[in-house]
């Protein structure tokens, strides 16, 4: 069933796609896994990142302020039209992370920081995002910690400086124990 | 190398890996963005407004849903200018560029023959503005200055690098800038503070200007948390500009506000007075005297409305009542529960400043009734024939207001 209504929002979402950019849909799969869930560390999942991030973050790419030399590459050309077509198709797709084992007191100590930094007031209570801000629950470990990090020293450039600005001054320490609890929810 | 001069060697190797490892964290950062959010509004959902990264057909702008008073007429002028801010243009208005944020482009738009086309001047810039002066082009990233020289009828080529001569700080929050070239041929430039509240670092919240080398630097006002616009007014020539009220302090303000400089080195007082006397809870605690010395607004433009641009308006195509008047772009709000502003207004005043009078004029962009909105009004730009041209940054294209009277009975 899951595949079926998978199915038939790739047909929906071909229409949108030149036949030239087929071709990057592959390329998205084997990174981010066949359903946008990563099993590759470093890489991110994108199933069920909210649609605006996802166009956000492409465009940004494309534009060679964000992301890196392989998303560049494959985004080269890639028109606007495409672009939301592929967000919308991801958007749609269900997240799935794997069981990890959970450090309770890491998990705790993440669950407190986030509170007292009040992450859920933009990424959502649960954490799965909403409009520009990206899901946080389920995501890679590890790829959430290096992003916290580079946000904190400026090194994502392109986006809000909002999310800069929520990072400055927080020690790396707690950006593990804050990956460590998102990457444990649901 | 003996050993001893070897391991000296490597320990100053180490020492300067270390020290760029700092120099990575610095500058020294601001207090975190939810610094002055209080208890009673942790759990608020209230975030930035998401902007629109791609492209807006002309056929899916809703323009006969602005609203403007009897005899003004609206129409799409230009599209596809995603993220559309500042406008500026060259002496006879055959080319316009145009300022962006996140998309990091500015856009050159032709303007020949009655119609518009748009190409990409400079793009992969750290939210560029830009401003067209004797001849050039000048393009001010968040880290960068750029000048497109013999720019009159188009730009091309590569341009000169002139960031060192600005000295530019590197914070980027609140940071883009909108620039102007005064009467007296220099170039003004605004540094906004890098955080909701807190006490800056010297070289933000600021105005400064400079001569258009980049020599010069003067600092002209001070206490300025976030100015997005300014306009000189045409009879004192003065500068007017807008500033953005500081978050989280609730859905009734402090307000944005319009501001006077009657003279260079004036105090509008952030972080510790905003709007009309209002004294900051978190940093200006015990802090007797916060609003002394303090020039207030000229008046007040309601709360969280994010005032942009300003235009006076010098043409004779409006009514009598417009000219000379300033016209004020306000954006929207994100951080009040009901949304306000996304829209134009126009203000009334003396040349002083005073009692000045807050009027909608184009509205229609956003419906209260379910805090909706389709555009967001940024930026204001006069053409020759007295029409007036507005910049959505939400769906990046430009709309032209015209005026003509009304047919007489007879």
């Amino acid at each position: 069933m899951l595949l079926l209504r998978q199915g038939r929002w790739a047909l929906l979402t071909a229409l949108f796609i030149s036949a030239a950019h087929a071709q990057n849909f592959q390329s998205c799969a084997a990174c981010h896994g066949p359903d946008g869930n990563s099993t590759i560390p470093g890489t991110p999942s994108i199933a069920g990142q909210p649609r605006i991030f996802l166009e956000n973050y492409l465009v940004l790419t494309r534009e060679g302020l964000r992301g890196n030399d392989v998303m560049r590459g494959l985004l080269k050309g890639v028109s606007d039209k495409e672009i939301v077509a592929y967000a919308v198709y991801y958007s749609k797709l269900k997240p799935r992370s794997p069981d990890l084992k959970t450090d309770p007191k890491l998990f705790n100590r993440g669950k407190d920081i986030a509170a007292k930094n009040r992450c859920a007031s933009c990424h959502e209570r649960t954490f799965v995002g909403r409009e520009q801000m990206p899901r946080l629950a389920g995501q890679r470990e590890e790829f959430l910690a290096q992003v916290m990090l580079e946000y904190r020293q400026n090194r994502r450039p392109g986006g809000d400086t909002m999310m800069a600005a929520a990072l400055y001054g927080i020690p790396e320490a707690d950006f593990k124990a804050l990956a460590h609890y998102f990457s444990r929810l649901k | 190398m003996n050993k001893t001069a070897f391991s000296l060697a490597a320990a100053s190797v180490l020492a300067l890996s270390v020290q760029s490892a700092f120099a990575q964290d610095k500058p020294k950062p601001p207090p975190a963005w939810h610094q002055g959010k209080p208890a009673a509004l942790a759990d608020s959902k209230l975030a930035p407004v998401p902007g629109k990264m791609t492209e807006t057909p002309e056929s899916e702008i809703p323009i006969s849903k602005m609203k403007l008073p009897k005899g003004f007429k609206a129409e799409i002028w230009a599209t596809g200018l995603v993220g559309a801010r500042a406008m500026t243009m060259n002496d006879d208005q055959t080319k316009m560029w145009v300022g962006t944020r996140g998309i990091g482009r500015v856009y050159e738009v032709t303007n020949e023959g009655g119609k518009r086309t748009v190409k990409v001047a400079a793009e992969k810039l750290t939210q560029p503005t830009s401003v067209y002066a004797n001849g050039a082009l000048y393009v001010f990233a968040i880290d960068k200055v750029l000048r497109y020289d013999n720019a009159a009828k188009g730009v091309s080529g590569q341009p000169v690098d002139m960031t060192k001569a600005f000295d530019l700080p590197p914070m980027q929050h609140h940071n883009w800038k909108y620039v102007r070239v005064g009467a007296d041929k220099k170039l003004y430039v605004p540094f906004g503070a890098p955080c909701n509240i807190c006490e800056p670092e010297k070289e933000y919240a600021q105005i400064r200007r400079y001569n258009l080398d980049g020599s010069g630097k003067e600092v002209i006002a001070v206490g300025v948390r976030n100015t997005q616009g300014f306009d000189w007014h045409p009879k004192t020539g003065e500068l007017w500009f807008t500033d953005h009220g500081r978050d989280w302090l609730g859905d009734k303000g402090p307000e944005d506000e319009l501001n006077r400089l009657s003279k260079p080195g004036q105090n509008f007082g952030y972080p510790y007075c905003h709007a009309n006397k209002v004294v900051d809870p978190d940093v200006a605690k015990g802090k007797k005297d916060a609003c002394k010395d303090v020039t207030l607004p000229v008046t007040t433009m309601g709360p969280h409305t994010a005032v942009m641009g300003i235009h006076f308006y010098t043409g004779t195509m409006f009514p009598k009542e417009y000219q000379g008047v300033a016209f004020v772009a306000r954006k929207g709000s994100w951080n009040r529960t009901n949304k306000i502003g996304y829209d134009v207004v126009t203000v009334k005043a003396g040349a002083d400043g005073k009692g000045a009078k807050v009027t909608p004029f184009a509205t229609g962009f956003m419906d209260p009734k379910d805090n909706s909105f389709w555009g967001r009004p940024a930026y204001l730009a006069q053409l020759k024939d007295g029409s007036l041209l507005v910049s959505d940054e939400q769906l990046g294209a430009i709309y032209r207001i015209s005026y003509e009277a009304p047919a007489k009975k007879k």
